[in-house]
């Protein structure tokens, strides 16, 4: 456990300086860390995903204060919770198939099991089933259980008496952990490979003798456009240079060393340009419940002019980015503000900018925010590693990655209201 | 039984209007048709009378329940004239034979409306809610020794509620909810009836309280959404958005609230009460005002009586109105509805869905020749509204119809 604190503390130290760049890094280091905070739990004979998810909520807690902004933390720590409530439910369902079976087999030992061994199986796999969707119209007369049901009804199922129950539990034990670490390293694996994913789906959107605009630099982005490119497609990109660290400028010279023909802009021209596009196709910085895009700064005035001219505004995703949270006032709260020596040289404006002499506050105020929101109904796709969908069908996708009782990660009860 | 404030504000004009008003020739019945006076029984005994399972079809009787909850001045007289007249709506009257489909069915239907019509006039209570515990009654008084005798019956019971009031579409839904849930309860073979059967009683009362539950998380969920110094326009007068409000008067907020005057009920007037009750600063506007003041609004929060499978919603006359003056100037809709809320229905236009007509009283007489717009309800479509807040979580409309499929299909 110290060792597993020391990584932790670490990371968050990291997280906090914002010395790890780039959603995806910070994705698969985050669900490293995760890993090994899980193996080194020490889980107890009973209840076992509920120590889990315990430890794993108060790692994520501090990891995400540490760094609000980038959402990526937060959407793999949920990932992680979902993978225990999911493993621990397929255990569940798994354990109770054999013990009906057993009970079936055995019920001269025991009368009263004879009472309802069918229906508590039944019944149990239902209620089971159902804590794990997010609420439903159909489980709205049901009993609602509380979070921690879910290794309650798997063990109250299992306690129908049986020998063979307590070396089914012990297997259990072990199986849950090992079962987790699995599914985590899947996500791993997902979160490295995303790129590929994407990119294979190129061929499908880019055509012969398109025109398509980006804006700064991305590594899907670039990825994508390859991809394309070896499949022998010939068409022509404009890059926008993305002030204030024109990063355009990189993407454009990658793009020339593999055989492309760029063409490279101000931000300003784009709406001068954007009637000669076919298509815009930009990365994200995460992508929220609504279908929302939280993007590099300028996108949003990409979006508009390419709304304003009917050109398809696509968003490039890996599926780390997908947060489950509804964003409200997202311009300011998802939003962080960089130094302004990327837009000013502070020698020369250093009297503008003094808050030393005479006047208390400077006339001169900088600001350099590094996000831009993109409202849903300006996206026209999202390409993501399973594939295209509209900025609408984004809730599926949270609801097959996310459980409803994770969004928000705390360790003390919230208050009752 | 009405639960009202004391003050009892008697409008001259609605007691002159009866003899008056000639347009609204049904008006007269209207007012009359939550009770029966015994002296009047006799003259509108086709349209008016409550033990009637089938009441006048030209007017709502759910929203003359609204209406009589929520509005400030109605037919307080008829209270009066109720009250004078001594007539307990418990009583079980003679059965209008004329109207009712069996003898034998005559017992159950008449229990399930009176039973429902008991429950429904409680301000706080859904309809959906009273519909539910209505059906709770028959599975109690039921006589049914298996589950597929007790379907039937609740299947009839619920089938006259449904008819009842053919445009109250949460009551549809609640009905229509409880139904689903009775099937899945059946299909899950219990061995023993009466265990089955108690358990859909328990979760049919327990119902009850979801509904308050639906309100306190829906408040939680659009708290977030409430930032200080924010501007909100308010239309009808929903219980779920008073109780949004107060949580987030509560919280310390800072916000004011628009309200408009809501005609012909007058609701903005009753929510204003309440919202300055609450030291919340509340503006009235009158209906027409809404475009003039939209540019100052941050928010528009509406409630519903039913979200529709494409995702928008059906609400007081004048959402739509102001739902798109709201997109025109890219103000954010918020629709704050409970789950229980969503029906089955696709409205393709505004006359698309069953007509619920109301008595609109304009101050004055009006000349018989000119006709009068009397729905009380409108539809929004869903590309209007940004977000609903529901007790399943903040969901867009696209959302819904999904939830749907999982629940019927």
């Amino acid at each position: 456990m110290p060792d597993v604190q020391v990584l932790v503390n670490d990371f968050i130290n990291k997280l906090r300086k914002r010395k790890i760049e780039g959603s995806q890094a910070t994705s698969r280091q985050t669900a490293e860390l995760l890993r090994s905070v899980i193996s080194q739990t020490r889980v107890p004979y009973t209840n076992q995903a509920g120590a889990l998810i315990d430890a794993v909520r108060a790692v994520g807690e501090q990891l995400i204060a540490a760094n609000p902004v980038e959402l990526a933390v937060g959407n793999i720590v949920r990932r992680v919770l979902h993978i225990i409530r999911e493993e621990d439910l397929s255990l569940a369902t798994a354990a109770v198939a054999g013990l009906g079976l057993s009970s079936v087999s055995d019920d001269e030992d025991d009368a009263e099991r004879d009472n309802h061994p069918v229906l508590s199986a039944a019944v149990v796999a239902a209620a089971a089933r159902s804590t794990l969707r997010p609420p439903s119209l159909q489980t709205l007369l049901e009993d609602v259980p509380d979070s921690g049901a879910v290794p309650h009804t798997s063990s109250s199922g299992g306690d129908s008496e049986g020998k063979s129950k307590s070396a089914d539990k012990s297997s259990r034990s072990r199986k849950l952990k090992h079962d987790v670490i699995e599914a985590l390293n899947e996500l791993i694996q997902d979160i490295t490979t995303c790129h590929e994913l994407i990119a294979e789906q190129a061929v499908e959107h880019i055509h012969q003798n398109e025109v398509i605009l980006t804006l700064g630099s991305s590594r899907t982005v670039l990825e994508f456009l390859c991809a394309a490119k070896e499949k022998k497609r010939s068409f022509r990109v404009f890059v926008a240079e993305g002030a204030p660290r024109y990063q355009g400028h990189l993407l454009a010279k990658d793009l020339v060393t593999r055989g492309l023909q760029t063409t490279l802009i101000t931000d300003s021209a784009v709406f001068a340009m954007i009637s000669r596009v076919n298509m815009v196709i930009v990365g994200a910085h995460a992508v929220m419940a609504n279908g929302g895009v939280i993007a590099p700064v300028g996108l949003n005035m990409v979006a508009l002019a390419a709304q304003r001219h009917a050109v398809p505004f696509v968003v490039l995703a890996g599926s780390h980015k997908l947060c489950p949270l509804y964003p409200h006032n997202p311009e300011v709260l998802l939003n962080e503000l960089r130094s302004p020596s990327e837009l000013l040289d502070f020698g020369e404006f250093s009297d503008c900018m003094d808050f030393g002499t005479g006047t208390a506050s400077p006339l001169l105020h900088v600001v350099n925010p590094t996000f831009d929101y993109v409202p849903p109904k300006l996206v026209s796709l999202f390409i993501t590693d399973t594939g295209g969908h509209n900025p609408s069908y984004v809730y599926r996708l949270i609801a097959d990655y996310y459980s409803a009782d994770d969004l928000v990660v705390q360790q003390r009860p919230p208050t009752a209201s | 039984m009405w639960w009202r404030s004391a003050s009892f504000i008697l409008d001259h004009r609605l007691q002159e209007d009866p003899p008056n008003n000639i347009a609204s020739s049904s008006k007269e019945p209207d007012t009359l048709s939550t009770l029966s006076p015994p002296q009047t029984h006799s003259s509108f005994m086709a349209a008016a009378d409550p033990f009637n399972p089938i009441p006048n079809p030209k007017i709502s009787a759910y929203y003359q329940t609204r209406a009589a909850h929520t509005a400030v001045v109605t037919s307080d007289w008829l209270a009066q004239a109720q009250a004078a007249v001594g007539h307990h709506p418990d009583d079980s009257p003679a059965p209008q034979t004329q109207l009712l489909a069996s003898p034998s069915a005559s017992g159950k239907s008449f229990c399930v409306i009176n039973e429902f019509n008991n429950w429904r006039k409680q301000p706080d209570l859904a309809e959906a809610v009273a519909a539910i515990r209505a059906l709770a009654a028959v599975i109690r008084a039921s006589e049914a020794t298996t589950m597929m005798e007790l379907e039937i019956e609740l299947k009839k019971a619920s089938d006259s509620l449904k008819s009842w009031d053919t445009t109250s579409i949460s009551l549809t839904a609640g009905c229509d909810l409880f139904m689903r849930y009775v099937t899945r309860t059946s299909a899950l073979e219990y061995e023993d009836f009466n265990s089955a059967r108690s358990r859909l009683i328990e979760r049919a009362e327990k119902f009850g309280e979801i509904s308050c539950k639906a309100r306190r998380i829906i408040a939680m969920l659009s708290q977030d959404f409430i930032f200080d110094g924010c501007t909100i326009l308010v239309h009808g007068f929903s219980r779920v958005v008073l109780e949004v409000l107060k949580t987030a008067a509560q919280n310390k907020k800072l916000f004011r609230v628009f309200c408009t005057e809501g005609r012909p009920d007058r609701t903005g007037l009753r929510l204003s009460n309440e919202l300055a009750k609450l030291d919340v600063p509340v503006k009235l506007l009158i209906d027409s005002a809404v475009a003039y003041t939209m540019d100052e609004v941050d928010m528009v929060f509406v409630g519903a009586d039913g979200v529709v499978e494409s995702g928008g919603i059906i609400n007081m006359m004048g959402t739509y109105q102001i739902a798109l003056v709201a997109h025109s100037m890219n103000k954010p809709v918020y629709v704050a509805a409970e789950s229980y809320k969503f029906a089955r229905l696709y409205p393709l236009d505004q006359k698309d869905m069953a007509p619920a007509l109301r008595p609109m009283d304009f101050g004055v007489p009006i000349p018989s020749k000119v006709e009068v717009e009397r729905s009380a309800r409108d539809y929004t479509p869903p590309q209007y509204l940004t977000l609903l807040f529901t007790d399943l979580g903040v969901l867009t409309p696209s959302v819904v119809s999904d939830e749907l499929i999982q629940l019927y299909l």
